[in-house]
C-alpha cells in the first residue's frame, strides 16, 4: 500500500487506493473512511524520525501534535485499541507510558534513542548502552559501570553525572543522555 | 395412568430435591422448573446459585421472591464496551437495588459477585450489616466506592469458631450455666450475642481492576483482631499505600491465607518481609517489582520465593525489569498461571523467565515477548491453555515491537492444548489464519485485535474474510470472537452459516453493508451477546431480525448507520426488549427528533422488568 506524498490534502482518490471498500454508501460511512485515512497518518512510512539535534525533545510527542492539527475537529478514535485505560491515568490494561531519551556518544555521528520505561535500574540501562555503543577493550575487562561516563540533562538544562540520584528521580527528569570518551 | 404430572407425587419433595441438587448447569435447573409445578416449586425452593447477567433484565425484588434460598449471587451491570469508556460514565448499573432487595429476601446469603456495577459506600455497608454468614465478596470492573466502605466491610468482620447464632447461643448457656452467673446475665449475655449480624467468617474479598477512590488510608486496620478467616485477598486496583505492619499481622494470624495480591504501591523491600510470613500462598500477586541494586534485597527476595512451596499463580511485578527478575526464577517450575502484563521489561529477560516455566497453562504478557519469545514459549510451554498478549504501546508512540503473526502462529503448532487467545498485533495475514485455524480446532475462544483498522493481508492487500472463515469453520466449538482487520460481508456469511456454539461476538470496523449484520442475526444459533462498532450496519438487518434479538442477552451498536425511526419501529414489535438509545451530544428530549436521526450509540437487552426508572439524561429507552 504505497501513499502519495504531497502538500495538498488528500482527496477522495486515496480512499480507493488505501483499499477502503467503494460499496459504502451512507456519508457516514464514507466520513469514517477519511477519519481512518487520518488517524493512519500516524503510521512510521509518513513521519521520518530525524536523528540531529532537537530542542523540542520527542520527536514522538511532535508527530502526535501533528496528527491533532489534521483531524481538522473530525472525530477521534475512542476507545480504539480495546485496552483497559483506568481513568485515574495509572499504568493499567497494557499501557506503558513510553518514556524515550536520545542517546550521543562523544565522536560519533549517529545518535540513538533509549526507552527508559524499559529499563528498572542503572546496571541495565548501562547494559543497554553498552550493546548500543560497543567499545573495544584494552585491559580485558568486564565492568559497565566504571565502563562509561555517562551525563545526562536535566529538566533544568543541566549536565549530570548519570548516577548519583536515585533511579525513579533520574527517570522522570532526565531529557537527554551523552556518554563521553 | 396417572392423570396430568401426578407422578411427581410419588416421591417425597426432598427426593426431587435431592436429585437436582445433582444439576449445577443453570439452564438444566431452568429445564426443570418447567416440567411440572410441583418441580418447579421444588427447584425453585432449592436453587442455590443464580446468576444475573444483566442486571436490569429482571427486578431484584422478582428473583429474590422467585428464589428465597440462594446462598451465592452473582450479578453483571454495564455493557462490555464500558471497558473501553463508549459507555457514559452515568448510564446505569447501581447496585443499591439489587443490595437491598438481597438484604431484605436473602438474609443467609454467602457470595455476592457484582461486575461492572457501580457499587456505593452505602451498598457496601449494607452489605456489611445484612448477611450473618457472609464469606465471599468479588467486586471486579466495579466503581463508586472508596476505601471508606471497604473500611465498614473489614469492620464488621468476626471470626467465630461455632457456624450459627444458635449454635454460638447453646455454647455460652452451656458455659454461664457452669460457672454459676445468675438469670440476668445470662440473658443480657443471649442478647448480646445475637443481635447483631456481622460477617461471619468473611474468606474471600476480591478486588479486581476497580475505580477505587481512596479516602481511607489504613481501612485494613479496620480488621478486628479476632479475624482469621482470611483466604483470599485481593487489593490490586487500590492506588493508596496500605499499611504495611497492619497488612503484616492480618496476614500472620490467617493461616488459611492462600490468594494475597497485593498493589503497585508497596516498595520492594515491605514485599518481602510481608511474603515472608505466609510461605504457605498458592497465588501471589506482587507490587511494584523495581528498585535500584542492592545485593542484600536480592538475596532476601530470592529466598522469600525459594521458600513457596505451594506457589501456582504470580501476577502484578509491575515495572520488573532485568534486575530482580532473576530472583525468582526458583518459581517458575510450579506456576500454572502467570501474569506479567504490568511488567515493561524485554525479550531476552522476558523469555529467559517465561521459557523456565514449563509447567503453564495461562500465560498473559506484554507483546514486548515479540515472536522470538513466543517460539520459545512454543517450544517450553507444552500445557499452555490460553494465552493473551496485550500491547505495549496502544498509541504507536515508541519505535515497533517485533511482534507478528508469526509469534502466534509458532505458539499455535507448538502448544496442543491452547483454546483461549486474545492477540494485539499489527498484522496479519489470511494464510497465518488458516493455519491456526488447522493447527488449533479445539480453540473456544478467539480475539484478534490487528490495532490499525481495516489493516488487509499485508502480504496479498485482500480483507481476512478468508482467515477469519477458516477459524470458524474450523473451529467448531469456538464460543466467543473478536474480529479486526479489514472485513467485508463475506466473513459474516462464514460465521452466520459456520459458528454453531458462538456466544459472543465482538465486530468493529468491518463489514459493507446491513448484510452483514443480517448473516449474523439470521445465523450463530447460539449467540447471546453482540457488540459493534463503527460498521455500516442499519436498519434493515435490524429489523428484519427482531425476534431474534428477545433470544440474546445483548445487542450494543456504536457509530453504526442506524436511525431512531428504525428504534421506535423496534420497540414496538418487541415488547420485552429495552431499547435505549444513548446520546451525550444533545440536550432535547428523544421524543422532539425525526426518524431519521442518526443513532450514535444503542443498546438492546431482553428483560421482563420492563423500562428501567433510572436512565440518566444521555439515555432514552424508546
Amino acid at each position: 500500500m504505497e501513499l502519495e506524498l504531497g502538500l495538498a490534502l488528500p482527496g477522495g482518490d486515496l480512499i480507493a487506493e488505501l483499499g477502503l471498500a467503494s460499496e459504502k454508501s451512507t456519508s457516514m460511512c464514507r466520513k469514517r473512511g477519511f477519519d481512518d485515512m487520518f488517524c493512519r497518518a500516524t503510521s512510521p512510512p509518513l513521519f521520518v524520525q530525524k536523528d540531529g539535534d532537537d530542542d523540542d525533545g520527542d520527536d514522538d510527542d511532535s508527530r502526535f501534535n501533528h496528527l491533532q492539527e489534521l483531524n481538522l475537529g473530525s472525530r477521534v478514535l475512542v476507545g480504539w485499541p480495546p485496552v483497559r485505560v483506568s481513568r485515574r491515568k495509572s499504568e493499567e490494561g497494557g499501557k506503558r507510558r513510553v518514556n524515550c531519551v536520545k542517546v550521543n556518544m562523544e565522536g560519533v555521528a549517529i545518535g540513538r534513542k533509549v526507552d527508559l520505561s524499559l529499563h528498572d535500574s542503572y546496571q541495565a540501562l548501562f547494559l543497554t548502552l553498552s550493546q548500543m555503543f560497543p567499545k573495544k577493550q584494552h585491559d580485558g575487562e568486564e565492568s559497565d559501570a566504571a565502563y562509561y561516563k555517562v551525563t545526562y540533562e536535566d529538566e533544568d538544562g543541566d549536565w549530570m553525572l548519570v548516577g548519583d540520584v536515585p533511579w525513579e528521580a533520574f527517570s522522570q527528569s532526565v531529557k537527554r543522555l551523552k556518554i563521553l570518551n | 395412568m396417572v392423570r396430568g404430572f401426578g407422578w411427581a407425587a410419588a416421591f417425597p419433595d426432598e427426593v426431587w430435591e435431592h436429585v437436582f441438587s445433582f444439576l449445577a448447569a443453570d439452564a438444566d435447573r431452568n429445564a426443570v422448573a418447567l416440567v411440572c409445578r410441583a418441580w418447579h416449586r421444588i427447584e425453585r425452593r432449592s436453587r442455590r446459585r443464580v446468576f444475573v447477567g444483566n442486571c436490569y433484565a429482571v427486578a431484584p425484588a422478582a428473583a429474590v421472591r422467585r428464589f428465597p434460598e440462594v446462598r451465592a449471587a452473582a450479578i453483571k451491570g454495564k455493557p462490555h464496551f464500558a471497558d473501553f469508556n463508549l459507555v457514559p460514565t452515568d448510564w446505569g448499573g447501581g447496585a443499591e437495588a439489587w443490595v437491598e432487595a438481597m438484604a431484605e429476601g436473602w438474609p443467609h446469603l454467602e457470595e455476592l459477585r457484582l461486575k461492572r456495577m457501580v457499587v456505593s459506600d452505602d451498598c457496601l455497608e449494607l452489605i456489611a450489616r445484612s448477611f450473618k454468614n457472609f464469606g465471599v465478596l468479588s467486586l471486579v470492573s466495579c466503581d463508586g466506592f472508596s476505601t471508606a466502605g471497604l473500611a465498614a466491610i473489614a469492620a464488621n468482620c468476626r471470626s467465630s469458631p461455632v457456624h450459627t447464632s444458635v449454635g454460638l447461643e447453646v455454647a455460652i448457656l452451656v458455659s454461664v450455666a457452669s460457672e454459676g452467673v445468675n438469670e440476668l446475665s445470662l440473658v443480657y449475655l443471649l442478647l448480646s450475642s445475637a443481635d447483631i449480624p456481622y460477617l461471619r467468617n468473611l474468606r474471600e474479598l476480591d478486588l479486581h481492576e476497580n475505580e477505587v477512590e481512596d479516602n481511607c488510608l489504613n481501612w485494613i486496620s479496620h480488621f478486628p483482631e479476632s479475624f482469621t478467616s482470611l483466604v483470599s485477598l485481593n487489593i490490586a486496583c487500590l492506588e493508596g499505600d496500605v499499611n504495611t505492619s497492619v497488612l503484616e499481622c492480618l496476614i500472620s494470624r490467617c493461616p488459611n491465607l492462600k490468594t494475597l495480591r497485593l498493589n503497585h504501591a508497596m516498595p520492594l523491600e515491605k514485599l518481602v518481609s510481608l511474603l515472608q510470613r505466609a510461605p504457605q500462598l498458592v497465588d501471589v500477586g506482587t507490587s511494584k517489582f523495581s528498585a535500584d541494586h542492592h545485593p542484600e534485597l536480592f538475596s532476601k527476595l530470592e529466598s522469600t520465593f525459594a521458600g513457596f512451596k505451594h506457589l501456582k499463580s504470580l501476577s502484578g511485578i509491575w515495572e520488573a525489569g532485568p534486575t530482580y527478575l532473576p530472583a525468582i526464577y526458583s518459581v517458575c517450575e510450579s506456576l500454572t498461571s502467570l501474569n506479567l502484563c504490568y511488567a515493561t521489561i524485554q525479550s531476552p529477560e522476558l523469555l529467559k523467565f517465561v521459557s523456565r516455566c514449563k509447567n503453564l497453562q495461562r500465560l498473559w504478557v506484554m507483546d514486548l515477548i515479540e515472536d522470538n519469545g513466543l517460539i520459545a514459549v512454543a517450544a517450553s510451554c507444552k500445557l499452555l491453555q490460553e494465552l493473551r498478549v496485550f500491547p505495549s504501546d496502544p498509541y504507536g508512540v515508541a519505535p515497533p515491537i517485533s511482534l507478528t503473526e508469526h509469534g502466534l502462529v509458532a505458539i499455535s503448532a507448538g502448544c496442543l492444548m491452547l483454546h483461549s487467545v486474545l492477540y494485539f498485533c499489527r498484522q496479519m495475514t489470511n494464510a497465518a489464519l488458516l493455519t491456526i485455524a488447522n493447527n488449533r480446532p479445539n480453540l473456544t475462544c478467539f480475539r484478534l485485535c490487528i490495532i490499525e483498522p481495516h489493516t488487509p493481508d499485508y502480504i496479498s492487500q485482500e480483507p481476512l474474510d478468508a482467515g477469519f472463515s477458516a477459524i470458524v469453520e474450523s473451529c467448531k466449538d469456538l464460543r466467543r470472537l473478536s474480529l479486526s482487520g479489514l472485513l467485508t460481508d463475506r466473513v459474516f456469511k462464514s460465521i452466520g452459516a459456520s459458528a454453531n456454539r458462538l456466544e459472543m461476538l465482538s465486530v468493529a470496523f468491518a463489514g459493507d453493508s446491513d448484510a452483514g449484520l443480517h448473516y449474523i442475526l439470521s445465523g450463530c444459533k447460539n449467540l447471546r451477546k453482540l457488540e459493534i462498532r463503527d460498521c455500516p450496519f442499519g436498519d434493515k438487518a435490524l429489523l428484519d431480525n427482531a425476534s431474534k434479538l428477545e433470544t440474546m442477552r445483548s445487542l450494543w451498536m456504536s457509530s453504526c448507520s442506524v436511525t431512531l425511526g428504525a428504534c421506535r419501529q423496534l420497540a414496538l414489535k418487541m415488547p420485552r426488549l429495552n431499547v435505549e438509545v444513548i446520546d451525550e451530544r444533545r440536550g432535547r428530549p428523544l421524543e422532539s427528533w425525526p426518524d431519521d436521526f442518526p443513532v450514535e450509540k444503542l443498546y438492546i437487552y431482553r428483560t421482563v422488568a420492563g423500562p428501567r426508572s433510572d436512565t440518566p439524561p444521555c439515555v432514552w429507552t424508546v
